[in-house]
């Protein structure tokens, strides 16, 4: 494994080491708006000015509802890419809080408010406008939305990217006793909390629900993250994980080498464990087909679905009825195909539900409504990547890579197996990475 | 990389170039929605999460301002296995040669 780390931290360094100037030119230099940014944004777009307010006279309109990695990068390219497209994008809070990197809050290495993300820059950079508020309902014939205060929006097009919801869990009629910080904000300062206030020689459970579910490799990662903490916070604690599916479902090297080697002191992992109730007062898990397990901790990640207006509207039809069916050429809903479109988590294709490759189905389906409000069609061979790290210390990360192509045979995303793999082990590197990549993904997606 | 190949790669990007120039152009005069779409912006994004929008930063290494050449020489370079096994010669293995060229000549427009 050594000789595995010492490799990888060459390869590392290797990724361009004639570009290296360049990396650092462009860690430096892109924290704010550099003055050279205006002019770039506006390059084939119009003046920076035209691209900032909302058009007067739009040639199509599109309500984004859901500001997340998929909703906020697609309110931005369609207003860099879209010619004089109003957009408004619809969510219930001003402030998204990334759930990328939030494990990272229960060992305190980062706090939510580092999280956090505001629409402004959307608004005043690209024009989009924003209403913040519940949104009741949404009809998919019309492309009306009916907001909870009564107020009532049209266009040509809805976007949905709400995200996922989770399933009830029996007997946990307070979700915050067995928080799943799945969703970054107050579920997460709930578990942390608890993590904190638990005596030394604890036990601590983690679930993880049958796929599909947001972010494939993430409960392995918080696993071994967490494993990592309890070792030096909380001395003698079992990590134990109880996975849903029949194995560990992605870099199964690294997870494997990781669960059994480095952190084998601390985690348990159990396959094929489905939790079936619980009974939240003294925090114990029944499982499917019987066994229980009674834990200090309970870090409960259920089964989840696309967020509910996707439901409501009729569009959950995949994945035994969770998530929606779309046209990977442009997202658009199978059920409502010149109307509604649905992006990242809440829609059923063959990519991972997760930030990176959200942002990428967004330009793809910004791109294919630039194209079809022209006159013409999307793009027939639409290309999206997955790119993550995994902290597997508090200070190491190894990384995972995915790469799809269209396949117009099946009509869907095919995943390309030179394109996908992971990286031999974990290192140092590979966290630095990390924290590049973060404010790269949420800077394109936000800023 | 060798200096060979660097040469040889140059030699390829110029002989490619007009033939992506003749390609946008015929996709110009097929039809409006090709002027607001240039070719290769789309797959050019992909590089966006990790090299800023436009290839601006923040992130990795900035891509504006570089030739179609380079990019693509570095692209072939990175899907050779030359550049080791990192994150980025798995994204480069996932493109044709085809597409690698075509983002690399959009990218060669943001200054």
């Amino acid at each position: 494994m050594n000789g595995g780390h010492k490799m990888e931290r060459r390869l590392f360094l290797g990724m361009g080491s004639a570009w290296a100037a360049s990396v650092l030119a462009g860690c430096g230099g892109g924290d704010t708006d550099a003055p050279g940014e205006s002019e770039a944004l506006g390059a084939g777009s119009g003046s920076m000015r035209a691209l900032a307010a909302s058009p007067t006279n739009p040639k199509a309109r599109v309500i984004v509802i859901g500001g997340g990695m998929a909703g906020a990068t697609f309110a931005k390219y369609m207003r860099l890419w879209g010619d004089t497209v109003e957009v408004t994008l619809i969510d219930r809070s001003s402030t998204y809080t990334s759930n990328i990197m939030s494990s990272m809050v229960l060992t305190g290495q980062r706090t939510l408010a580092s999280l956090n993300y505001g629409y402004s820059t959307l608004v005043s950079k690209y024009g989009i406008k924003t209403v913040f508020g519940e949104v009741k309902s949404i009809d998919p014939v019309l492309a009306r939305v009916t907001m909870a205060s009564g107020a009532v929006l049209t266009a040509d097009r809805i976007v949905l990217a709400p995200g996922v919801d989770f399933d009830s869990v029996t007997g946990l009629t307070d979700p915050l006793v067995m928080p799943h910080a799945w969703k970054a904000g107050a579920q997460t300062t709930a578990l942390a909390k608890q993590l904190a206030a638990m005596p030394a020689g604890g036990t601590v459970v983690l679930t993880i629900p049958k796929a599909p579910y947001r972010c494939p490799p993430g409960p392995y990662e918080r696993a071994c993250l967490l494993a990592d903490w309890l070792k030096v916070k909380k001395k003698g604690s079992k990590l134990i994980v109880l996975d849903a599916n029949a194995d560990i479902l992605v870099e199964k090297d690294n997870f494997t080498s990781a669960f059994l080697g480095l952190h084998g002191s601390v985690i348990e992992y159990r396959n094929n464990v489905e939790i079936d109730h619980v009974d939240a007062a003294t925090r114990t898990l029944y499982f499917t087909g019987g066994g229980s397990l009674r834990a200090n901790v309970v870090n409960l990640i259920p089964r989840q679905r696309a967020g509910a207006l996707v439901s409501a509207a009729g569009l959950a039809n995949a994945t035994e009825g969770r998530f929606a069916a779309v046209n990977v050429l442009d997202y658009s809903s199978t059920l409502a195909p010149k109307k509604v479109h649905v992006l990242g988590d809440a829609s059923a294709t063959t990519q991972p539900k997760a930030g990176h490759i959200a942002n990428q189905e967004a330009k793809v389906c910004a791109d294919a409504l630039t194209r079809i409000f022209a006159g013409g069609s999307p793009d027939p061979a639409p290309v999206t990547n997955s790119a993550c790290f995994s902290t597997i210390t508090m200070k190491q990360a190894s990384w995972l890579h995915s790469f799809f192509q269209y396949d117009p045979v099946t009509g869907a995303m095919k995943g390309v197996p030179a394109g996908s793999g992971a990286s031999v082990g974990w290192n140092s590197d590979g966290f630095q990475d990390m924290g590049i990549w973060f404010k790269a993904l949420l800077g394109d997606s936000f800023a | 990389m060798s200096e060979g190949n660097t040469i040889m790669s140059k030699h390829i990007a110029r002989r490619i170039r007009p033939v992506l120039w003749a390609a946008g152009l015929l996709l110009v005069s097929s039809g409006v929605a090709a002027q607001t779409t240039p070719a290769g912006r789309l797959l050019a994004s992909n590089c966006f999460q990790c090299h800023g929008t436009n290839g601006k930063g923040p992130g990795f290494e900035t891509l504006a301002g570089r030739s179609s050449a380079e990019i693509y020489e570095k692209l072939v370079s990175f899907a050779s296995g030359k550049e080791g096994q990192g994150l980025m010669a798995r994204h480069a293995m996932g493109y044709t040669d085809a597409q690698m060229k075509s983002l690399a000549a959009w990218l060669a427009t943001q200054k």
